[in-house]
């Protein structure tokens, strides 16, 4: 949004900074096929750090969204090896109809968490923290602790579980043919791109984009201005369950399989992804592309370290320090950004 | 503007413990405190009285160290000394009592009275002393409560004996009060005042701040009074009458032009309020509103007027009366449903209620209204843009640049983007809550000038102003309220300042 210039520019400079290094340094990192990789590692991530950007630019947070992967991909895969499913729909219709379970089930949470943080006034952290830990209970109650995936050679539905299987391998691990690239392009980098896309159309040009830059800029004025707030908030964290169903569901095609220890700690790189992308903690400032550069920033640093060798203990504290950097920079930015406001009104 | 002949402070027998000299304080578009001389003697106690806004917080948290001066000298017996911040202050001897008492309610009395000294003690706290000592400190103060109650259960009466108990531990040779009565009982103030001169008696200062004149006077051996940050008034309490107080806080020295209605008589009722009331803020308010009518709505800081502001508004809730918009039964359960039917609030802090510092100028003029620029959910920029500069336009916003961080603007300008935004929100009835506030001159008037089209074009408008030229300059009719109820009301041709105040002011406690 109106967020200072160097804020704008700092990430996207620093990923570039980033690739150019590791580009010289790295045999193979500058590959088509390496930088396809990444991209297919990132978007998981890209796409669940979207949906909490909206959250975050509120000024409020999700926590839940790791579960809910969790929680989305073991509905979905059994609705994908559903006998009754099956028999009614086939293994194409399964596979459709599993994918809207998933995103169903993630937006109806981010409809609960939404509408207890607006109507009850409860603390985001608070409400999400309590979906988190319920949703992962519930994902193992369904599941009675095993993943829910490929069926045994000794299964009469055998044929038709393992073809819806593969009817949703093509969207959550397929690839598109293109030209130049051996390998295809990853249809879920695809989807990212384009809901990162659209997620920025979102938030900037629609009326419900703006008002939910203006609930977190300053919700006492957004309410006394007639803004929805309640409404708002509960819209934002609906977008942030659903974008982490579809996330879960990219995940049981990736996988052919739903765990219900799938996505443990993912609202954590979430966070991180959407905060080293510049949008801010205190609200009112991020955008759906920063959710996208923070999340590139993280996989092109974890993929450049693999490429290194370099332990993943390693990669885990160099993630640390690069979140507590961005965060600093934010901080750094409010201040500099409140120096210049006094300047500016003593005029 | 004229500077009134200030006489010279009067020698007293003892010299002074604390003296200001020629201290001055501005924050952006105000000066707070214009070259303010006062000098408060031990055993004594010195009263501040003047209007809101007079300078009286303002020099309060100057003696607090919480602000520091831009010119002038604070001496301490006869030293110059300077406060870097509030714990300088405090070992200096000088503790303010705000009306805001600063107790930790969940801490017990005499767990707050140590607060912040308990290093001190060879870094161990020693409980047992120190609640030995809380007891003897509230004893010595008439307390009756177990020194060991939290701070949450205690009267606000009893909160403030805590915080003396506090100062008296910290060997305070100063102590502030800052509207100390407000929330007392007759015999609580009375106690109080016990108390007061009892501290006096150990040589204490005592700096007291009231708007009960009575009272004042009743307490006080010398009285200093404040107007628009200037001392303009020091004298022997026993020397001044209520009614030479109050020609001493309103003084005629700023003076707006008066801006007439262009109607020969006002237009039909629009909002009609009845006995309005919300529990603890107000009660049994009731006042009209008319097409073509700009009503003042005068009163101190605390009296409720901008409780029922946000009430009219939808903002807040209200608990009995009711009100009609236009004949129609009107309760508005939120803003939202406020600003549908054509009633709007602006508000008196601009910068936390007023607009979304972030956003630019014209995303906030048309945050009310962006419904009407916006096909299917999705902004029409060209359309927004054009009705933001025609706007800002309209307000006079200088630079007219709507894509200016509106934190980046100065108090007037940010005010305009305020009004621009309800402007084209094309409401019936507008309520501006302190509209100039933290205005330069010239902004100001321009405001006024703005306010008064606005009714002259048929608008229904209430203005809530602490600062009385500016009621008597723009109303046709003026409300008072006083500590949560109608004062009275007057006609603007004819009302002065004087009059306004007098209904303003509490009425004191019986002694």
């Amino acid at each position: 949004m109106s967020a200072p210039r160097a804020a704008r520019l700092g990430v996207p400079l620093a990923l570039a900074g980033l690739v150019l290094v590791a580009g010289v340094l790295i045999p193979g990192f500058m590959s088509r096929a390496n930088l396809t990789t990444i991209l297919l590692h990132v978007s998981i991530n890209g796409i669940i750090a979207l949906g909490g950007t909206f959250v975050i630019i509120t000024a409020g947070i999700d926590l839940s969204v790791g579960s809910l992967v969790g929680l989305a991909g073991v509905l979905a895969a059994a609705t994908l090896t559903s006998g009754e499913v099956l028999r009614l729909v086939g293994p194409g219709g399964a596979a459709v109809l599993a994918g809207l379970v998933g995103i169903g089930a993630g937006a109806a949470v981010g409809l609960l968490n939404g509408s207890v943080v607006a109507r009850l006034g409860v603390a985001p952290f608070i409400v999400t923290l309590a979906t988190m830990t319920a949703a992962r209970g519930a994902a193992r109650l369904v599941t009675g602790g095993v993943p829910i995936g490929f069926p045994d050679p000794g299964d009469p539905l055998y044929g038709p579980k393992v073809a819806a299987l593969d009817a949703l391998h093509t969207v959550g691990g397929g690839r598109l043919p293109m030209p130049g690239l051996p390998g295809g392009f990853p249809v879920p980098a695809l989807v990212m791109l384009a809901l990162v896309g659209a997620g920025a159309f979102v938030l900037v040009r629609t009326r419900f984009g703006r008002h939910v830059y203006a609930v977190g800029g300053n919700e006492e004025a957004s309410r006394l201005s007639g803004v929805a707030v309640g409404r708002v908030k509960l819209g934002t964290y609906a977008i942030s369950g659903a974008c982490a169903g579809l996330a879960a569901v990219l995940l049981v095609g990736q996988l052919r399989s739903g765990g219900p220890d799938a996505g443990m700690l993912y609202e954590l790189n979430a966070i991180a992804a959407a905060v080293i992308g510049g949008t801010s903690l205190f609200g009112g400032v991020g955008t759906a592309w920063g959710a996208l550069t923070g999340a590139l920033l993280i996989g092109v640093l974890n993929n450049a370290l693999d490429l290194l060798g370099v332990q993943s203990f390693w990669q885990e504290i160099a993630k640390g320090v690069i979140i507590l950097l961005a965060v600093l920079f934010d901080v750094w930015m409010k201040r500099a950004d409140a120096r210049r406001r006094a300047r500016a009104a003593r005029i | 503007m004229t500077r009134p002949a200030v006489p010279a402070v009067p020698a007293s027998p003892a010299s002074p413990l604390l003296t200001l000299s020629a201290v001055t304080k501005r924050f952006p578009g105000v000066v707070a405190l214009d070259a303010v001389d006062l000098a408060v003697r031990a055993g004594r106690v010195h009263a501040l009285v003047g209007e809101n806004g007079a300078g009286k917080s303002t020099l309060l948290k100057i003696i607090a160290g919480a602000e520091r001066p831009d010119a002038g000298t604070l001496s301490l017996d006869g030293s110059p000394v300077t406060f870097a911040a509030p714990r300088e202050a405090l070992s200096a001897g000088i503790t303010v009592m705000y009306q805001e008492l600063s107790l930790v309610p969940q801490l017990g009395a005499d767990a707050n009275i140590f607060l912040g000294m308990e290093p001190g003690r060879r870094g161990l706290l020693d409980r047992r002393d120190a609640a030995a000592r809380s007891r003897e400190a509230l004893r010595s103060l008439g307390a009756e409560f177990d020194a060991t109650t939290p701070a949450a259960d205690l009267s606000v009466a009893e909160q403030q004996l805590v915080e003396l108990a506090r100062a008296l531990e910290r060997d305070a040779r100063l102590i502030a009060l800052d509207e100390p009565t407000a929330a007392l009982s007759n015999v609580e103030t009375g106690r109080l005042f016990e108390q007061i001169r009892r501290l006096c008696a150990r040589g204490i200062a005592v700096i007291f701040v009231s708007h009960r004149l009575e009272e004042v006077r009743r307490i006080a051996d010398e009285i200093t009074v404040l107007r628009d940050g200037r001392r303009v008034f020091t004298g022997a309490a026993a020397e001044i009458d209520d009614a030479g107080l109050i020609r001493q806080m309103v003084g005629r020295d700023v003076e707006y032009a008066r801006l007439a209605s262009a109607r020969p008589a006002p237009g039909e009722p629009l909002l009609e309020v009845r006995a309005l009331g919300r529990q603890g803020r107000f009660s049994a308010v009731s006042l009209t509103l008319r097409r073509g009518e700009v009503v003042g709505l005068a009163g101190l800081v605390g009296a409720g007027r901008t409780e029922v502001a946000r009430c009219l508004a939808g903002a807040d809730p209200f608990d009995t009366g009711t009100m009609t918009l236009a004949g129609a039964p009107y309760r508005p359960s939120s803003p939202r449903e406020g600003i549908a039917r054509g009633v709007v609030y602006l508000p008196e802090d601009r910068k936390t209620q007023g607009l979304v510092l972030g956003m630019n100028v014209r995303e906030n003029v048309t945050l009310a209204t962006l419904r009407s620029f916006s096909r299917r959910g999705v902004v029409r920029l060209r359309a927004e843009r054009e009705a933001a500069a025609r706007q800002t336009q309209a307000v006079e916003l200088r630079p007219p640049d709507i894509d200016r961080e509106a934190g980046t603007l100065s108090g007037g300008n940010q005010q305009k983007v305020v009004l621009a935004k309800w402007l084209l929100a094309d409401a019936d009835v507008l309520i501006f809550d302190e509209p100039t506030r933290g205005v330069d001159v010239a902004a100001k008037s321009e405001l006024h000038h703005l306010i008064r089209e606005l009714a002259d074009g048929g608008k229904a408008v209430l203005v809530i102003s602490s600062e009385l030229p500016e009621v008597l300059a723009l109303a046709d009719r003026i409300v008072v309220m006083r500590e949560g109820r109608l004062a009275g009301e007057i006609a603007a041709s004819g009302a002065t300042a004087e009059g306004v105040l007098a209904l303003a002011l509490p009425e004191s406690h019986a002694a």
